[in-house]
């Protein structure tokens, strides 16, 4: 007879404590990031009988063939693909939200309409000295509010480069460890403990560069990971051990672009595809407000230029510099006003100049301007909080239903213990069993 | 079998408690601030909508301090215009004593002296200036809107006069020039107040060889340049109601604008708070439930 009682359930008290062990490291790993529940497969060892002794039984016991990873790489695509348009939506949804608060509190719309109201009070009388330096004063306050609404764009722009450039940085610092991850799962055993924990580091990265970048991945029969980028994960960025390094590149306007390797590609998902959308509107507000503020001084000045001060001289142009930035009131005397128009007497109250004046804002629709600007920025921040709710809450389940397949239950673990703590008993039992039948057999006299 | 895994029943909660908090936070804003939109895109369209109420009403309180000025500017010329009638009513009266063949030279002539003061009267109240300064009926003249050269008085003004907006594209003519007040015609010769007052002045102090004859020529002038100052004052009155009319409007409208925005932009307080209430019951129900799942481990029952 091959078979070895003892032997047999020492192989069983060996692989319950194994088991035991697996079972208290996920405990153990309950909250850990990225930890993948493991389970520890068991195998029943036996040989077929020698030759022509077929019929003898031949039992070896049990061992454990391995430590299998729990991961499910279908959840886990899904995770990355959610996580990554989540994540371009949430910095979409930042960076608008900045320009909306660069246009909206910086108060153009009310200095505007400040200007405007400014203007129809010296009707009641044109040459009063008080009403005058009023309009210079809210000239002065709307030129300003201008000014701070391209600084605040500006700085909201500077803003989102910094995060975009830290985004590639870090993706790089990723890019880097999953090369060398790439490298190590290949000389790790296979079904090993050390390459369980291999998988769960180049799954935890994939996912924080997923964070980034929407990312493209295939995997080879070792274990090792290919990351592309762009449309289609056309370019390469990780491949074995090799990582590209990304750059980014910020044109004149403002607006970024991205490269791997020194191949362009443009990312569709993530921080990176977030902040350079969000650049793209940063860019497109501030244009729109440059030409609101060229139009609106160039038709004032156009109406100032042709009518008379008070004092008889021909108007100078209220407004100098160019873009919203640029704007600045060139007058600081109310008698520069040129209210009255050409020809008109020496402190002439006829204010059809400054009829001329109101009409050409109120034509030039400066103040609606602003107005629908800020509708435009503002619905496009209700859209995207709209949407940015849906893509979280997509992320969120997609990440859930991942954690309940991949992640560890303490109360499957309790159970666990229980069972493995029984099946170490047991064996332990059939040790007392095989002892007692030896003392049988060496008791025989 | 669903499997529930720990870290995720964790995440679920917080995530689920988080949210409630979050809603609960902003209706306790709209609470305390009264307002529904913190920011535009809270609600676009009715932010834009604001914006154009907040607009209109800046520009009804220009409009509003615009036709206060406009009203006092009326109210002065309708004063001044009052005045003047009781003048050429004065002067009548002289005209008739001077009219009656009675009187000697001497007696007319200071009765002429007494119209010399009337007139120079009449020039100083066609010189009134307004509260801001100007001459109140010179137009768009900078200095005063009559001057006398040489015993003969001229007028220095415009025969134009700004207009005043009232706003919804009303305006009104805050005053009125000296001629539309004091010039007219008799007979078929074109005159004004002055001249008539300065004329009759002159022929009762011995200018005229029968004085008694001018003051009768004179009262039928009176009575033409009485006609034009009280039908003066008549269109002034109507300005003054026109404007009235605007300003009740104005009012109308700045209260359906308030309406508008309380009902665009203000908070539904008792809606909010109802709303705020609901939430509180979830989140302690959600928060009691949690304590006791997160508590119900399997650990606890293995001894």
């Amino acid at each position: 007879m091959a078979s070895d009682l003892l032997a047999i359930a020492a192989s069983g008290a060996r692989a319950a404590r194994g088991a035991l062990d697996v079972t208290a490291q996920n405990i153990a790993n309950a909250a850990s990031d990225g930890y993948v529940r493991r389970t520890a497969r068991m195998e029943e060892v036996s040989a077929a009988g020698g030759q022509m002794r077929m019929g003898d039984l031949s039992l070896s016991g049990v061992r454990i063939s391995g430590i299998q990873r729990n991961a499910d790489m279908f959840r886990q695509s899904e995770v990355r693909r959610t996580t990554a348009d989540s994540s371009r939506g949430a910095a979409e949804l930042a960076g608008l939200q900045n320009v909306q608060a660069a246009v909206e509190q910086s108060g153009v719309y009310s200095a505007v309409v400040g200007f405007e109201a400014s203007l129809q009070a010296l009707t009641a009388d044109p040459v009063d000295p008080a009403m005058r330096a009023e309009v210079i004063a809210s000239a002065q306050a709307m030129t300003n509010k201008f000014n701070i609404a391209a600084g605040s764009l500006d700085s909201a722009g500077e803003g989102l480069r910094f995060n975009a450039q830290a985004g590639v940085d870090q993706a790089n610092v990723y890019g880097g460890e999953l090369a060398r991850l790439n490298l190590r799962i290949g000389r790790a055993g296979a079904d090993s403990s050390d390459r369980a924990t291999l998988l769960d580091q180049r799954d935890l990265l994939l996912g924080k560069l997923s964070d980034i970048a929407d990312i493209s991945t295939s995997f080879g029969p070792d274990g090792s990971v290919r990351v592309g980028l762009g449309a289609g994960g056309a370019t390469d960025f990780v491949t074995g051990g090799t990582a590209a390094t990304l750059t980014m590149a910020t044109a004149t306007d403002g607006t970024v672009s991205f490269q791997a390797g020194g191949n362009a590609f443009t990312p569709s998902g993530g921080l990176l595809a977030g902040s350079a959308n969000a650049l793209v509107e940063v860019a497109g507000t501030l244009g729109q407000l440059d030409t609101l503020a060229d139009s609106m001084a160039a038709a004032f000045n156009t109406v100032q230029t042709g009518g008379i001060t008070p004092a008889g001289s021909p108007g100078q142009p209220l407004f100098s510099g160019s873009g919203a930035g640029g704007i600045t009131t060139a007058l600081t005397d109310g008698a520069m006003l040129a209210t009255a128009p050409a020809g008109a007497a020496i402190g002439s109250r006829d204010a059809s100049n400054l009829a001329a004046m109101r009409q050409a804002l109120e034509s030039g629709g400066t103040a609606s301007g602003v107005n629908r600007l800020l509708f435009d920025v503002s619905s496009k921040v209700a859209g995207r909080e709209v949407t940015q709710g849906a893509l979280d809450a997509i992320a969120s389940s997609a990440s859930v239903a991942l954690e309940e397949q991949a992640g560890v239950d303490l109360d499957t673990e309790a159970a666990n213990l229980i069972r493995f703590q029984q099946a170490f008993q047991a064996s332990g039992r059939a040790m007392q069993v095989a002892s007692t039948i030896f003392d049988t057999l060496l008791g025989i006299k | 079998m669903i499997s529930l895994s720990t870290g995720a029943f964790y995440e679920r909660a917080s995530r689920q408690m988080g949210d409630l908090r979050a809603q609960a936070t902003t209706l306790q804003q709209q609470i305390g601030t009264g307002k529904r939109l913190d920011r535009s895109s809270d609600d676009p369209v009715a932010a834009a909508r604001m914006r154009t109420l907040e607009r209109t009403q800046r520009m009804a309180g220009i409009d509003q301090q615009n036709s206060a000025s406009a009203n006092t500017d009326l109210q002065l010329t309708d004063t001044a215009l009052g005045s003047v009638a009781d003048l050429i009513v004065r002067a009548k009266e002289l005209a008739t004593q001077a009219a009656n063949g009675t009187l000697n030279n001497s007696q007319r002539a200071s009765i002429g002296l007494e119209v010399q003061g009337l007139a120079d009267n009449l020039l100083a109240i066609a010189n009134t200036r307004n509260g801001a300064g100007h001459a109140l009926f010179g137009g768009q003249a900078a200095g005063d809107a009559y001057s006398k050269t040489g015993g003969t008085v001229g007028y220095d003004g415009t025969t134009a006069l700004d207009t005043i907006d009232l706003g919804d594209g009303q305006t009104v003519l805050p005053g009125m020039v000296g001629p539309d007040a004091f010039s007219f015609t008799v007979g078929a010769s074109s005159t004004d107040l002055f001249a008539v007052l300065g004329g009759l002045a002159t022929a009762l102090q011995g200018g005229a060889s029968d004085p008694a004859q001018s003051a009768r020529d004179a009262m039928g002038a009176l009575d033409a340049g009485l006609d034009k100052v009280t039908t003066a004052q008549t269109v002034v009155g109507a300005r003054m109601g026109w404007i009235e009319l605007m300003d009740d409007r104005r009012t109308q409208m700045s209260e359906m604008v308030t309406t508008e925005q309380a009902s665009t932009g203000g908070a539904d307080i008792a809606a909010s708070m109802t709303r705020l209430q609901e939430m509180m019951t979830v989140l302690q129900a959600s928060q009691a439930s949690f304590v006791k799942l997160a508590n119900l481990s399997l650990f606890n029952e293995i001894r």
